[in-house]
C-alpha cells in the first residue's frame, strides 16, 4: 500500500531562505519530491498554528514549516517565536494523540539548496511509511 | 506571614463590606468594582461605585460568576489608565485572567487595587436562575465542603482558589472559619498600606487558616488528577475528540465569555472563513468524503485551544456559557494545564512574566527542530 500511496505534503517556507532555497534546489537540477505543494511566506512566524491544524484537518498527509536558521531570520527573531509556537503546537498534537509526526520544522537558508532537497525528500518518504491521514474520509471531523 | 482576625458581623458578604466601607471612607479609592445583585434578583453582575448607598446591595463573593470580572475590567480600562483609584473585588481566577489581559495590553493596571477572596467555586448558572433561593442555600452548603456536584466541573478541580499564584493586594482567608471571623491578609506593600490606612495591624496568627487551606488544596488537587487522568482517555485521538465536541453548534459563546479571548477581529468570525467560495466547500468535500456545515468545529477548538490555552485560568466560564453543555472548560483546562507545565507558566501569577509565545530563548526547544539533513 506505501507503494501507490502519493501523500501531499503541504510545505509553509520562508521568503528570504527556504523559498529560495527550492529555487536552487530546482535550478541545481536536484530531486524535489512531487507530492511537496508549496506556499510562500514571508517569514516562519506569518504561519499559525490554524493554518497548520487546517491543513492537517483537511486531509494534508504531512505539514512542513522551513525558515531562516535560528539568529538569521530576515526580521531578527521571527524564528525563535515560530519555534515556541511550534512546540506548542506539537505539544497539543502529541496530547490528543493527533498524528504529531506529521508535522515538521526545518531550517533551511537560501544558500542550502541541497538540505532543501535532503529534507524534503526525507520528510516525503517518512509521511509515505506513516500512511494517509486518517481524516480523510471523515466530514465529521473539521 | 501574619493576618488580621476580623469577627463576623451577621454574615460573611456584610463583613467584607464592612472592610470595603472604611477604605472608602479614608479616601483609599474612588470607586470600587464589584459584584452586585441583579434587580430581578436572579443573578449578578459587576457595578462601578462610588456611592454608600449602592454598596449596601453588593455581594463581595456572590454564588455564580456570569461575568468573568477581568471582562469587567477590560470594559473599564480599555482606552488606558483609569485616572480614578479603583479597589477590584474578585475572586482569585478573575484577578489572574486581568493579569493576563494586562499582558495583552487588553487592561491596563496602573491605579488599579485587587481585593481576592478565598473562592469555594461557582454555582453553574443556568442551575442558579431558575432557583436563587434554594441556589442561596445551597451555596451555604458548598461553603462548608468546598467541593460540590452543583458547583461548575472546573471549580472542583481548581487548585489556585486561595491567594497563592494570585498576586491580589488585600486578601480575604474564609476557609474554615466562615462561621465566625474573616481573616484579612496583606498579599502586596500596597495592600499592607492600604490595611494601615484603616487602621489595622496585621499581628494575628493564620495558621489554623493555612492548614485549612492545605487540606482543601489536598482534596481539589486530587479531584483535579482524577479528572485530569479521565480527560486523557476521553480526548486521546479524533474520534473521541469530536464526540466530545459533536454536539458543539458553533455559536462561539464559548469565546466570547472566556476573559481571554479579546480578538475584536477573531479569525473564526472573519469573513475569511465564513465567506468562502461554494467551490472551495466543493473541494473540501472531496477531501474529506463530505462536508459538515457549519463547518470548522474541531479547528475553532483547537486553534482557540493553540492561541490561549497557555492563559487559561480555569475559571470555567466557557462552559457555563454554553448551550450544549460541551465540556469546553474541562478541556481547556486539562490542555491548559499541559502546555502551561511544558513552559512553567503559571497564567496570572507573576505580573512581570510575558507569556510563553510572547517570548523566546535563543537556545532552547531543539527537540522540536528538525535534525535531518544537518
Ligand atoms: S478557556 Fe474557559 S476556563 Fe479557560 S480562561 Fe477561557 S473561559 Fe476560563
Ligand atoms: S462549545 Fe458550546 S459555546 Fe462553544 S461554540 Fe460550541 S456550542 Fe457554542
Ligand atoms: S524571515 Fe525567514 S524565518 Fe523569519
Amino acid at each position: 500500500m506505501a507503494n501507490n500511496f502519493k501523500p501531499n505534503i503541504i510545505g509553509f517556507l520562508c521568503n528570504w531562505c527556504s523559498y529560495a532555497a527550492a529555487d536552487l534546489a530546482g535550478s541545481s537540477k536536484l530531486e524535489v519530491p512531487a507530492t511537496l505543494t508549496t506556499i510562500r511566506v514571508m517569514c516562519s512566524s506569518r504561519v499559525d498554528p490554524v493554518h497548520i491544524i487546517s491543513a492537517y484537518l483537511q486531509g494534508a498527509d504531512g505539514v512542513l514549516i522551513a525558515g531562516c536558521h535560528p539568529g538569521d531570520c530576515h526580521y531578527q527573531t521571527g524564528n525563535y517565536y515560530t519555534r515556541r509556537r511550534f512546540a506548542l503546537l506539537h505539544k497539543i498534537m502529541e496530547t490528543f494523540k493527533l498524528d504529531p509526526e506529521r508535522f515538521r520544522l526545518s531550517w533551511i537558508s537560501a544558500s542550502e539548496g541541497k538540505r532543501f532537497s535532503e529534507v524534503t525528500k526525507e520528510f516525503a518518504e517518512h509521511i509515505e511509511k506513516l500512511g494517509p491521514n486518517p481524516l480523510k474520509n471523515k466530514p465529521f471531523i473539521e | 506571614m501574619k493576618g488580621k482576625i476580623i469577627p463576623l458581623k451577621d454574615n460573611l458578604n456584610n463583613t467584607i463590606k464592612e472592610v470595603i466601607k472604611s477604605l472608602l471612607e479614608k479616601g483609599c479609592f474612588d470607586a470600587i468594582l464589584v459584584p452586585n445583585r441583579v434587580p430581578s434578583g436572579e443573578s449578578f453582575t459587576y457595578l462601578l461605585i462610588n456611592d454608600q448607598d449602592f454598596l449596601e446591595s453588593c455581594t463581595p463573593l456572590p454564588p455564580i460568576m456570569p461575568i468573568q470580572g477581568a471582562r469587567a475590567l477590560r470594559n473599564l480600562t480599555r482606552r488606558g489608565k483609569t485616572s480614578l483609584k479603583v479597589l477590584c473585588v474578585m475572586r482569585p481566577c478573575e484577578i489572574r485572567a486581568a493579569i493576563e489581559l494586562s499582558k495583552l495590553r487588553q487592561v491596563e493596571l496602573e491605579n488599579i487595587s485587587f481585593m481576592s477572596i478565598d473562592c469555594p467555586g461557582a454555582l453553574v448558572t443556568k442551575d442558579y436562575i431558575d432557583k436563587p433561593k434554594d441556589s442561596d442555600i445551597l451555596y451555604e452548603e458548598v461553603l462548608d465542603q468546598w467541593t460540590s456536584e452543583h458547583l461548575r466541573p472546573t471549580c472542583n478541580t481548581c487548585v489556585n482558589f486561595s491567594y497563592e499564584n494570585t498576586p491580589s493586594d488585600i486578601h480575604i482567608g474564609i476557609i474554615g472559619q466562615q462561621k465566625n471571623h474573616i481573616l484579612l491578609l496583606p498579599i502586596s506593600d500596597k495592600g499592607n498600606a492600604l490595611l494601615g490606612k484603616i487602621d489595622i495591624q496585621c499581628s494575628d496568627e493564620i495558621s489554623s487558616w493555612q492548614t485549612n487551606v492545605k487540606e482543601i488544596l489536598q482534596k481539589k488537587t486530587d479531584q483535579r488528577n482524577n479528572s485530569f487522568s479521565e480527560l486523557q482517555n476521553k480526548t486521546a485521538g479524533a474520534e473521541n475528540l469530536d464526540n466530545l465536541f459533536s454536539d458543539c453548534i458553533n455559536c462561539h459563546n464559548c469565546m466570547r465569555v472566556c476573559p481571554i479571548c479579546y480578538c475584536r477581529q477573531c479569525f473564526f468570525e472573519s469573513s475569511d472563513e465564513v465567506r468562502i467560495e461554494a467551490e472551495n466547500y466543493f473541494i473540501k468535500a472531496q477531501n474529506k468524503g463530505g462536508i459538515k456545515f457549519p463547518a470548522n468545529t474541531i479547528l475553532f477548538h483547537l486553534g482557540r485551544i493553540s492561541h490561549m490555552a497557555l492563559s487559561c485560568v480555569n475559571c470555567g466560564a466557557c462552559e457555563d456559557g454554553c448551550p450544549m453543555d460541551v465540556p469546553v472548560a474541562q478541556i481547556f483546562s486539562y490542555i491548559g494545564d499541559t502546555v502551561q507545565k511544558m513552559f512553567d507558566y503559571i497564567p496570572g501569577k507573576d505580573r512581570n512574566e510575558p507569556i510563553p509565545i510572547l517570548t523566546y530563548k535563543e537556545d532552547e526547544l531543539h527537540e522540536y527542530e528538525d535534525s535531518k539533513g544537518q
